[in-house]
């Protein structure tokens, strides 16, 4: 393809994105060379799905209408292949290079003084025409596949199309719409496998766009709004927050901003959890990390710091708030069981960290040190460093800064270590010694403190095999303190409050539709993303932010590395705010306070083999709509924990399948479907099966199986296939509708009054009413009284007084003997 | 209430939830909708003949043990016929492994193309056996295979079902060569069912889906095209307009519950029953239901496809070569012939070069009285002329975050860096309308094609009944042979039993049935060509009479042609 030069921007009214990939901002150099792009479009087998038309970002594909199948404009096409991996009968084929300017880096400095040095290393995008020439590189997909590698689904095209018109507060404001930490993001978030590794260059083969760098440069240079409140869905709602780490700064946000009353439980003295004493301020500054907590608190957000959070002052939590979310993160810091591990000298990657920033960022002493033989402190110590992950690179690059020797080691290859890595390359720009393939035998002491390790050589042959450790070839290194960061567990304390077990983020074997239909799984391990799994990664993150919504029946919800066990500050902020939205749509009032009445969602699942059941759930969806409720009924296999999220109320239908003498069940197509099914958490559930000749223990045996994923199973009932009775089954849709129904109060009925007076006419408000209030009519009188008190201090009050009136009407229309 | 992952509204009430993040971030483009209705209205099966909506049926096709229960009697039976092969009485007429397989089996695969289509592809045990290895089940729904998984390359697969065809014809030279179908030596017919056996397990295991059956059995051509006559349109959609706005397809992909389409067919697109092998996993996979098994008229499926491919065409031109083979094959000539160039090369019956000589002339032959008839008849100013249609608007449908979509001329403006621009962004600034083309054997269009392409599919029926016609003689001869066989098996019946020398019809009686189906294929054919050319070849004809006396002619001749041959083969013996 031969790349035109227009001889001035100023002449091209380029108006549409298509094509700008192309845009170089060095004359012909493209990603991967010279060279033209073609489409094959395999005539035979595309079937004219137009999944590939849909998605393509340059309209390089378009439909012949005899043949009915795709056809393709080589003229168009920048090779970002998105069409062959969204094709579902591999009818595509892309020969060629990818077609993308080469993209701009950001440069890194090497600090040249370290000792006490706590400056960040890392520097964003300087100035404009490099962002801008780096944002021209997006395609500005259709079907993002970047926005489903993000973990809380920053909506990337949007904000990088800002950025191209030149509007930084409008871009901060479309990342501000799913994230609250972009500046805290866009500094410590692994890229490489979530939206870069997700961008579709980076699946093609190429170099993604640098969305990290551009978020950092919004964040860098646009003005960070104050926390307005932006509706009402949480007004009147009270949720106590267990933990400030980016979990908890994720809930408080999205509660705050819609008018939920949020208090925070911190057990240190600073909030911030993670962002504040795990991550070293040479990659987030305190300034930045310090920010949410300033935004909140100013935003009302309630702090309790100093305060250790114990199981029984859970249950205390419990009592007096809507909601407990548990988001105290995964403290627990793995031990190597060594010989030696527990001589003196030897600490865990919390107790380094917090004591090395304090003593960097707030001069004060470095205990950890103490006791050190003579000249050995001034000398520079040995500081060993169990692990080379991420954590392992910050106590090393800490332990330069303090003066000390560091040494990491981890047992993996490196080329199969999580590590990012730039994180590797500037640690070692550093001077810390990185030795992978290497493991710790035993400790040797001397007075009790550590003094030598045992050091022994491994072999790792593939990323999913563990590394074997070489006998007889032992090495002994001087050290004088050892640091095990090999990651961390969530801590056992609060195990028996959570709704759940920790999350098994493995992706089950079921297909998310929607991830699939995106191509973002067939893009296989990129490059870019260090030849992992980009898209399964992904999805996993996507199964774990879908789990925080699930919570016990009694309002606690658990989010973060609480959750899943250690992740990251970008996931456990989405899990977070997933949380949060989950408590705002259980726990909603039934009428808001702009008078909308709260509508229940039912899904009903169904197995049906002969067609009954399925009659029965179709019945109960029609009489459950009839009451009032938004319903879905689908087959129980096409459905996924998005869907049950989603609802209030789940019904499970099943058959009876089996023999009367031999035993009978529920079908095994359906104990099959619950069994691939995640924790239920709180959701509510109902079962019914339909029977032929009796359903003996079937309801049972599902109530059972549906625990032990720990849901809640509120109603069930068996219908015989042979009655076909209609009422029993009126009968159970009434009795669902009432457990999911919002249970009035006079709070509500005031709220609806409120509304009705501005809007509706007398007629149409008593009608709203009284519909509202039905079961409840006691209601009625209690408002009353509450308008009468109201009216008596504010006499003038037209709409209090048309208040009452609707009340007295309603009251007589539905008791007409009741004198008011 | 529906959760589908679609530009929605960015919500600004308060009590609903806000949209999911990621379905803000979509803004996929509209799917070209421009001309459907017409393009399908000809080949859509009537709404209410989809036998899905029988509850029993429904149930049927729902179970994952319906395709496993359709193959594995047949499995029993194949294996049998390997096993009594080798180990069995050696007398052909004997044995039942060849007798069921070319007295019964092969006469009955027939019957089933001409009445449903892929009624036997349903059921085929070398594509179900190899299918349950590469799917590691015999009926769940796995997520892991087993195998290579590759995608048949684009310059192989895009001669379509001619591959197929291909096949067939090595097949057949093989099955004249050791005479299995005669059927001579047991044992033969043992090897050769292993053989398909083997080589559908090997591409099961190297490639994705069926694309053994799709492309390589050597009966797929045959069934295809000669089932286009069936009366079951396959699994068509209940609602098109669903389909095109349905985010997944799970049908092609697989979901949940189903496979994707192991034959690469999608039932939003479908016009013909042609690679449908009626295995219901789109069925079984639309989250919608949005998916029917619908009868059709018989011949609906030659007679109205809009589309016309150029591998069936040339398939049907060379089947029909490859049967009037095997017609001439039995007379006198062709003995001498063969006999005389058999010495001359020094190979045996049958030389490869009259096989495939006698196969390439008809079908050659055929073609080019077809181009004769296309210079005459074709108006001197039709082109083939493709409808490109492009996705409507270029700028993305954004409905949530209409703020977001972008302008670059702003850019333009803050920007202080050359911009640089492609051929590409030159094209969209100056639209001289699309450009895009499909030039591959199977879509390329040219004035040949124009009369070639619906006369070839007008003589299905012709080639059909040549086909069905040439298995009778056995059946007849032989089918009570079945008896005695089942009973050999069990140590009673033998060559000597009545039933073993039993004939259903005479030899005279045998040569009128086949002419009477050479002569329903014909009337059939003539009806096709009839209907074809009314809405085909009339509107770019310049002589319109004589271009009705051509296609009139052609079936007219292939069936007299069939009819004459075998009279002539029944001369000949």
């Amino acid at each position: 393809m031969k790349l035109l030069q227009l001889q001035s921007h100023h002449n091209s009214t380029i108006s549409s994105d298509t094509g700008t990939a192309r845009v170089s901002p060095s004359g012909s150099a493209t990603d991967s060379g010279a060279g033209s792009v073609h489409v094959t479009v395999l005539s035979d087998r595309c079937a004219g799905c137009q999944e590939c038309v849909v998605r393509c970002p340059t309209g390089a594909l378009s439909m012949e209408l005899k043949s009915w199948t795709a056809v393709a404009q080589d003229s168009l096409c920048v090779g970002c292949r998105q069409c062959v991996r969204t094709c579902p009968f591999s009818a595509i084929t892309v020969d060629g290079p990818v077609l993308v300017a080469p993209r701009v880096e950001v440069s890194h400095h090497v600090v040249k003084e370290l000792q006490g040095n706590v400056e960040e290393t890392r520097s964003g995008f300087l100035n404009w025409s490099d962002v801008l020439a780096e944002a021209q590189r997006c395609l500005r997909c259709p079907d993002p596949t970047c926005v489903r590698g993000c973990p809380v689904h920053n909506d990337i095209p949007s904000f990088i199309a800002a950025v191209r018109d030149g509007d930084l507060d409008e871009a901060h404001s479309v990342l501000r719409r799913t994230s609250f930490l972009p500046d805290v993001c866009s500094r410590v978030c692994d890229q490489a496998v979530q939206c870069e590794g997700a961008c579709t260059w980076s699946l093609a083969g190429g170099t993604p766009v640098a969305i990290g760098a551009i978020e950092r440069f919004i964040t860098d240079n646009a003005a960070v709004p104050p926390i307005v409140q932006e509706n009402a869905r949480g007004a009147g709602i009270s949720v106590a927050v267990v933990g400030s780490g980016p979990a908890g700064i994720g809930a408080a946000f999205e509660l705050v901003r819609s008018g939920a009353q949020v208090t925070v439980y911190e057990k240190e003295t600073e909030l911030g959890g993670l962002l504040h004493n795990g991550i070293p301020g040479f990659t987030l500054p305190r300034q930045i990390s310090h920010r949410p907590w300033q935004q909140l608190k100013d935003a009302g957000v309630r702090c309790v710091e100093g305060t250790t959070v114990t199981s029984e002052f859970v249950e205390s939590l419990r009592a007096h708030y809507d909601a407990v979310l548990l988001a105290h993160g995964a403290g627990a810091a793995l031990r190597l069981p060594v010989t030696g591990g527990d001589l003196k000298g030897v600490v865990d990657a919390t107790t380094f960290l917090n004591e090395a920033l304090a003593a960097l960022t707030q001069s004060k002493r470095f205990p950890l040190f103490d006791g050190l033989e003579d000249g050995r402190r001034e000398d520079g110590p040995t500081v060993l460093v169990l692990g080379a992950g991420n954590t392992a690179m910050d106590v090393a690059r800490l332990a330069r800064r303090l003066g000390a020797k560091a040494i990491c080691l981890d047992w993996m290859d490196e080329r199969f270590a999580p590590v990012r890595p730039d994180e590797l390359s500037e640690a070692r720009d550093e001077g810390v010694d990185i030795r992978f393939r290497r493991t710790l035998i035993r400790l040797e002491g001397d007075d009790g403190r550590v003094r030598f390790a045992h050091i022994a050589p491994t072999t790792q042959a593939r990323a999913d095999k563990l590394p074997k450790v070489t006998q007889g070839s032992e090495a002994i290194e001087a050290v004088d303190l050892v640091v095990m960061a090999m990651g961390y567990r969530i801590d056992s304390s609060f195990t028996g409050l959570a709704p759940t077990k920790p999350m098994d983020r493995t992706v089950p074997d079921l297909v998310d539709r929607q991830f699939q239909a995106s191509g973002l799984l067939a893009g296989g391990a990129p490059a870019f993303a260090r030849h992992r799994p980009v898209g399964r990664l992904s999805l996993a993150r996507e199964i774990g932010r879908l789990g925080a919504a699930l919570g016990t029946e009694d309002g606690i919800y658990v989010a973060g590395d609480a959750l899943i066990g250690p992740s990251s500050v970008v996931e456990a902020m989405a899990q977070g705010r997933r949380a949060a939205e989950a408590i705002m749509s259980r726990r909603a009032h039934a009428v808001s306070l702009a008078g909308e009445v709260k509508v229940a969602t039912v899904l009903i699942a169904y197995d049906s083999a002969g067609g009954h059941t399925k009659t029965l759930a179709l019945e109960l969806a029609e009489d459950l709509e009839h009451h009032g409720a938004v319903v879905t009924a689908k087959r129980l296999c096409d459905i996924g924990l998005r869907e049950i999220v989603a609802a209030d109320l789940f019904v499970v239908g099943t058959w009876v399948q089996g023999y009367v003498v031999a035993g009978v069940g529920p079908a095994r197509s359906t104990r099959g479907t619950v069994a691939a099914l995640p924790n239920l958490g709180a959701t509510k559930i109902a079962t019914f099966c339909s029977y032929g000749v009796h359903p003996r223990a079937t309801l049972r045996k599902l109530r059972n199986q549906l625990q032990e994923h720990g849901a809640h199973v509120v109603a069930e009932q068996a219908f015989s296939s042979q009655l076909n009775d209609r009422s029993a089954v009126a009968a159970f849709s009434s009795q669902l509708f009432d457990m999911v129904k919002p249970v009035p109060r006079t709070d509500d009925v005031i709220a609806l009054l409120a509304k009705s007076s501005q809007l509706s006419s007398l007629q149409n408000a008593v009608e709203e009413l009284a519909h509202f209030v039905n079961g409840h009519e006691m209601l009625l009188e209690q408002s009353r009284t509450r308008l009468i008190e109201q009216l008596a201090l504010h006499p003038d009050d037209e709409g209090l007084r048309r208040a009452l009136e609707t009340i007295e009407q309603t009251l007589r229309a539905l008791a007409p003997s009741v004198e008011v | 209430m529906e959760l589908r992952e679609r530009p929605s509204e960015t919500s600004s009430t308060t009590s609903s939830p806000p949209p999911d993040p990621v379905a803000v971030a979509i803004r996929l483009r509209p799917a070209i909708r421009t001309g459907v209705q017409e393009r399908f209205a000809p080949s859509d099966p009537p709404k209410g003949w989809d036998i899905s909506k029988y509850p029993k049926v429904a149930r049927v096709l729902r179970s994952r043990k319906f395709q496993f229960a359709m193959i594995l009697p047949n499995q029993i039976i194949f294996w049998l016929v390997i096993i009594l092969g080798l180990l069995g009485t050696v007398v052909p007429g004997l044995n039942f492994g060849t007798a069921i397989t070319w007295y019964i089996w092969f006469c009955l695969v027939f019957v089933m193309m001409v009445v449903v289509g892929r009624a036997w592809c349903v059921m085929c045990p070398f594509g179900g056996f190899a299918e349950w290895i590469q799917r590691r089940a015999f009926w769940r729904r796995s997520q892991r295979r087993l195998g290579l998984g590759r995608k048949l390359p684009e310059p192989i697969a895009r001669y379509g079902f001619l591959i197929s065809v291909g096949s067939f014809i090595v097949l057949t030279w093989i099955e004249e060569y050791f005479n299995i179908a005669g059927p001579g030596n047991p044992w033969a017919t043992s090897f050769m069912v292993l053989g398909i056996v083997a080589s559908a397990l090997l591409f099961f295991l190297v490639f994705e889906r069926r694309t053994f059956c799709r492309y390589f059995c050597p009966l797929t051509a045959l069934i295809g095209t000669v089932g286009a006559m069936g009366s079951v349109a396959g699994y068509r959609t209940k609602d098109r307009e669903l389909c095109l706005s349905c985010a997944t397809k799970d049908c092609m992909r697989g979901g949940v519950n189903g496979y994707g389409c192991p034959w690469y067919t999608w039932p939003g697109s479908a016009d013909s029953n042609l690679a449908c092998g009626l295995c219901s996993e789109c069925y079984k996979g639309c989250p919608e239901g949005n998916i029917g098994l619908f009868l059709q008229k018989p011949m609906t499926s030659v007679v109205a496809p809009t589309r016309r491919r150029a591998d069936v065409a040339w398939a049907v031109a060379l089947l029909w070569g490859l049967v009037v083979f095997q017609q001439v094959n039995a007379t006198t000539l062709y003995a001498t012939i063969d006999g005389w160039l058999n010495k001359v090369t020094g190979l045996a019956y049958p030389n490869p070069i009259d096989y495939l000589g006698t196969i390439g002339l008809v079908a050659l032959g055929t073609a080019g009285l077809v181009k004769l008839a296309q210079r005459y008849l074709l108006k001197e100013d039709v082109a083939a002329s493709t409808t490109v249609y492009q996705a409507s608007d270029l700028e993305p449908s954004v409905t949530a975050g209409a703020q977001a979509s972008s302008s670059f001329s702003r850019a333009s403006v803050v920007s202080s860096i050359p911009v640089y621009a492609s051929e590409a962004s030159t094209n969209l600034l100056n639209p001289k309308g699309s450009t895009a083309t499909s030039e591959s054997f199977i879509t390329k269009t040219s004035s040949f094609r124009l009369v070639f392409m619906p006369l070839m599919y007008g003589l299905i029926p012709v080639v059909g009944a040549d086909y069905f016609a040439r298995q009778l003689p056995k059946f007849f001869k032989h089918a009570s042979r079945i008896i005695p066989d089942v009973g050999n098996l069990f140590g009673a019946g033998g060559v000597h039993s009545t039933l073993y020398n039993t004939r259903l019809l005479s030899n005279p009686g045998i040569v009128a049935v086949q002419v009477v189906v050479i002569v329903l294929g014909m009337l059939a054919s003539i009806w096709a060509t009839w209907k074809i050319a009314d809405r085909e070849l009339l509107p770019i004809s310049q002589r319109p009479a004589v271009t009705r006396i051509v296609t009139l002619a052609l079936p007219l001749l292939f069936g007299i042609g069939a009819a004459f041959l075998y009279v002539i083969m029944h001369a000949a013996s």
